[in-house]
């Protein structure tokens, strides 16, 4: 599904990816750990097409397609979704509006008519029920004055809605209190299928107890520095990362 | 020294010899005050000279059989079968504006007129105004609307100007509209040109409101590509009277439009907001300004402006709070997105507070679109085209939403997200 080979991405003139690579097979759920400042954010920008940040070295492959060469609605469309850390707040735009403009947009992609608007009422009714989503959140604008859980469920909202082949989740559990973070958790696992896979990119343990990875891989440096299985998330949660950046840094 | 008056003011006087002195009357003080030239503060930003030097019939003549027949085809997609006042090249023309709802009346202003001067005489300087000078001397088939006392009228009713095909008119209209104590109604405004456009409109409308009176006026400009126009809206408000003005620009080559709103007793209130887009060769000029002359009046004005590459747009509010007028809230905000490098947004507020104890506030912003919100929006699969389009229409509909009526607030926006995606495509 995705294999990033020796990746390397800066900032500005600030080198953050060094080096980095990583193989996701189809149907698998792997965890990317690893302290503030290790690269995690940066990855999952740069998997979706963010301009700030510049690729320099190394290439990704995603469906044996150079991901590098899209645009980010390319990506978009061609099943790649991200789950931002911080939604971005956008005044005047409704949801329901972005909702559908984003599915269709994806539709379109796939060579389906568009869908129309009954249509998408049940549709998103449906997926909202999954996400515990209130009722007023199709007519507001855009995470405009949502709390931080409630921006978080739209995240996934929009993913179940899309159903992508890869979902990049970047810190989604960050600032989320247990009952949300089983919430989003109970989204997320009803999308886990043999043809989907999904990049979790955490900071804690917590989440990993609710969606399971397969596998678990330390960035740090600007590089994956360790790889396991579910056991790796738990020991970092007991032992932190300090043992491991040494590691990386020498 | 007063700048010289160009070559087509030097034109017969139109209407009835008995209207004759007041129009010499009026084409002395424009002469006085001179041709509005950019050394002056209020026309600093737009140049009128381009005007002074075109050709223009300052007096057209009636429309005939031709432009009354365009222009019928042009109601019916506008207006339907709402109640309207229709002029055409400045005429008002009371065969298609077909019979008026209940309370209202609409006479002939030139017949009126000596009993509209008595009353509000002197209430338009020529000095500040020199074009409403021009108007005063040459407009013709004018019209005086009335609103009975307690009138209410439950459907908008429409105000249409149409530019015929004709060339190098100067269509002067002049409205007066009397809003009686306790009436309330929704006039929605439109001006539309059969083609291009040549010409030049420009108009004065005047509105007098009794006590507690209602009036949302709802103006959409659609001119054509190559129209002049310049307006003045001034309007007097008694106690606890309500207005709300709403411009939509669009159209037009060189527009200027002038709102002056005089909240005159106490209690008197007014929301004036507006948006302006500006594309590739159009200069759009709103100069506005809020006299709160009473206590306790308030005032709440929103302009929202659009400029494209080789845009230009001008916004220039000012407040007055007289010395007397305690205890008012006066708010003014002023936002401008400008999608081109050779977009151009002159922005002024400006505040004259003679009175102690008064909330005013008032902010201006001029920006481009937000490249997290454009990223967020391709990241869910939507083009950049489409992301600016969104946005921007996001940017223009939030200031529509202050349209109180329904089907017109979604036909706007619906007008204003087609008007956008031409120009945010042509951007990039």
């Amino acid at each position: 599904m995705l294999t990033i080979e020796n990746l390397h991405a800066r900032v500005g003139d600030r080198e953050i990816l060094k080096g980095l690579s990583l193989h996701v097979p189809a149907g698998e759920v792997h965890a990317i750990m690893g302290p503030n400042g290790s690269g995690k954010s940066t990855l999952a920008q740069v998997l979706a097409g963010r301009e700030d940040y510049k690729v320099t070295a190394g290439r990704v492959l995603y469906l044996g397609k150079d991901l590098l060469a899209m645009a980010p609605e390319e990506r978009a469309r061609a099943g790649v979704f991200l789950a931002f850390q911080y939604p971005i707040e956008i005044p005047g735009v409704n949801n329901a509006y972005l909702l559908k403009t984003a599915l269709n947009a994806h539709r379109q992609a796939q060579g389906k008519q568009p869908m129309d608007a009954f249509e998408f009422m049940k549709l998103i009714k449906m997926k909202m029920e999954l996400v515990h989503a209130p009722k007023d959140f199709l007519s507001r604008s855009v995470n405009q004055g949502f709390s931080g859980g409630e921006k978080k469920r739209n995240e996934i909202l929009q993913m179940l809605l899309l159903e992508p082949k890869l979902a990049v989740l970047d810190e989604t559990d960050s600032g989320l209190d247990v009952d949300a973070m089983r919430i989003i958790a109970h989204g997320v696992n009803s999308l886990r299928s043999p043809d989907r896979s999904m990049l979790v990119v955490t900071h804690y343990e917590r989440l990993l107890e609710l969606i399971v990875p397969d596998r678990v891989h330390v960035l740090a440096g600007g590089r994956i520095v360790k790889s396991g299985d579910r056991e790796l998330a738990r020991e970092l949660d007991q032992r932190g990362y300090d043992w491991l950046q040494t590691g990386a840094t020498a | 020294m007063t700048a010289a008056l160009p070559p087509f003011v030097d034109h017969p006087l139109p209407g009835a010899g008995s209207t004759w002195p007041r129009r010499r009357a009026a084409l002395a003080e424009l002469a006085a005050a001179g041709w509005p030239q950019r050394r002056r503060e209020r026309w600093r930003y737009t140049d009128l000279e381009p005007l002074a030097k075109a050709g223009f019939d300052v007096a057209p003549t009636a429309p005939g059989d031709a432009e009354l027949a365009t222009a019928t085809t042009l109601l019916a997609a506008l207006t339907g079968t709402a109640p309207r006042l229709v002029f055409v090249d400045g005429h008002f023309n009371r065969q298609l504006s077909g019979s008026l709802p209940t309370g209202v009346e609409a006479l002939d202003l030139d017949a009126e007129w000596a009993e509209f001067d008595s009353r509000w005489a002197g209430n338009i300087l020529a000095t500040d105004h020199p074009l409403a000078a021009l108007n005063t001397a040459f407009n013709q088939r004018g019209l005086w609307v009335r609103a009975r006392s307690g009138t209410e009228l439950a459907e908008p009713m429409h105000i249409v100007h149409i530019g015929s095909r004709r060339p190098q008119l100067a269509a002067q209209p002049r409205i007066v509209l009397e809003i009686g104590e306790n009436a309330r109604l929704t006039l929605v405004e439109h001006i539309v040109d059969a083609g291009a456009g040549s010409g030049w409109l420009n108009a004065v409308t005047q509105i007098h409101q009794g006590a507690r009176s209602q009036l949302d006026l709802y103006r959409l400009q659609q001119h054509g590509e190559n129209q002049a126009h310049t307006s003045l809206l001034a309007a007097d408000l008694a106690a606890d009277a309500e207005l709300r003005v709403g411009y939509i620009d669009l159209g037009g080559r060189l527009v200027r439009n002038d709102v002056e709103i005089t909240l005159r007793e106490r209690g008197a209130r007014v929301e004036l907001f507006g948006l302006f887009i500006a594309g590739a060769g159009q200069h759009l000029d709103n100069h506005t300004t809020i006299v709160h002359a009473a206590p306790e009046t308030r005032s709440d004005e929103a302009f929202r402006g659009i400029i494209g590459d080789r845009g230009r747009g001008v916004f220039n509010g000012k407040v007055v709070v007289r010395p007397k007028a305690q205890r008012i809230d006066a708010r003014q905000s002023n936002d401008n997105l400008l999608l081109g490098a050779h977009a151009e947004i002159d922005a002024k507020p400006e505040l004259e507070i003679y009175a102690d104890d008064v909330k005013c506030s008032h902010g201006a912003t001029v920006g481009e679109l937000d490249p997290d919100h454009l990223f967020y929006l391709r990241a869910r699969g939507l083009d950049e085209n489409d992301a600016r389009r969104v946005l921007t229409t996001a940017f223009a509909a939030s200031v529509l939403e202050r349209v109180r009526d329904e089907p017109w607030r979604t036909r706007l926006i619906d007008l204003v997200a087609a008007r956008l995606g031409g120009m945010v495509e042509n951007f990039t």
